[in-house]
């Protein structure tokens, strides 16, 4: 926690010093880009995850700061992680950063988008859309189908 | 180089040896046991009995895991159509969280997954299935999440990862690490153990 915040406070002196002296450096949006979306099936009230890759194609760093869908009463950045003995657990992984010319990889059995309590079914052959809010590049919008399995 | 060959193959009969020695290896022997659990369609089933004659793929999941779960419960599945032969072998995933698993929650999860006749969900009381787990090594807890901490049945568990194979005796003989194991691995074994 300390070292995101640190990281966070370091980020937002550096970019203010940017903006100052060098404003061709400025982001550039749209040059954020969320792909390969999938989102699994599930039932209403229950939970489902949402796949991805987003695309960092802006000369700064950025960072996926909030997610929320209509489906479900709340969206959280998570990951999977192995623990002792072979354990699997989950966590929540707020303020992912995705550094210039970088990728953040959203898999199976890693980061995801924890979709929690569902407002309906989510069925293979339905799509939803979801809003991911970057600190720099703002809101991006994105409709995913819902899959069982990644082909 | 000839005699490091020779200590190797001492050590590799050796090994051969006392394997023969110990019979089949099992992981736990439930066939004097029994679990009262509870099917998707809330119907009582005795475990394992009620898989008797049959060599069953057990995994443990809870439904409130929508990442690694399905990879497991996916795992399952690609076994079953991995297996050119499925007619004595049953696939049977029993939840870890009864509290909120009831039988219709876990009827839903096989409608989600699409999981056909083959496949046994089981949940059950909180205390059989805590014994059950015990017995079997599975070990699972409830982790609270700060950003969840409004309401007390919203919880994540941190939990063993495992598939097992029983054989037709109730006799857990073989484990993998359920959302990684390629399912030939799993699929060669059967063939062995069925
Ligand atoms: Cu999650």
């Amino acid at each position: 926690m300390v070292l995101i915040c640190s990281l966070l406070f370091l980020y937002a002196c550096s970019s203010g010093k940017e903006q100052d002296t060098n404003p061709k450096e400025d982001v550039i949006p749209g040059k954020v880009e969320l792909s390969d979306g999938w989102v699994r099936p599930g039932s209403k009230g229950m939970m489902s995850a949402v796949y991805l890759t987003i695309s960092n194609g802006t000369a700064k760093r950025d960072t996926l700061a909030e997610v929320s869908s209509d489906v479900a009463k709340r969206a959280e950045v998570h990951e999977s992680y192995k623990g002792e003995n072979g354990m699997s657990g989950m966590r929540p992984a707020p303020n992912r950063i995705i550094e210039a010319g970088e990728e953040l990889y959203l898999q199976p059995g890693g980061l995801h988008i924890m979709l929690i309590s569902l407002n309906k079914d989510l069925v293979p052959g339905d799509s939803v859309e979801i809003d991911f809010s970057f600190k720099q590049t703002g809101t991006k919008t994105v409709r995913m189908p819902v899959k069982a399995q990644n082909p | 180089m000839r005699s490091t060959l020779y200590i190797l193959l001492a050590f590799g009969m050796l090994a051969v040896f006392l394997e023969a020695c110990s019979g089949p290896d099992t992981i736990a022997d439930l066939s004097n046991e029994s679990y009262q659990l509870l099917d998707s369609d809330s119907s009582s089933i005795i475990f394992p009995s009620h898989f008797r004659g049959e060599t069953t793929v057990i995994s443990f999941i809870y439904t409130h895991c929508p990442d690694v779960c399905p990879i497991i419960t996916a795992n399952m599945k690609n076994i079953q159509s991995g297996l050119a032969d499925t007619s004595d072998v049953q696939f049977v995933e029993i939840t870890f969280d009864p509290e909120r698993d009831t039988p219709s929650v876990l009827a839903e999860y096989r409608k989600v997954y699409r999981l056909n006749d083959q496949f046994t969900l089981l949940t059950g009381q909180p205390a059989i299935i805590d014994s059950l787990m015990s017995r079997l090594h599975i070990v699972a807890k409830k982790a609270k999440i700060d950003s969840l901490q409004q309401d007390s049945s919203d919880y994540f568990m941190q939990h063993s990862n495992t598939i097992y194979i029983m054989d037709q005796n109730g006799r857990v003989r073989t484990e993998y690490p359920a959302s990684v194991v390629p399912p030939e691995n799993v699929i060669e074994d059967l063939k062995k153990i069925r």
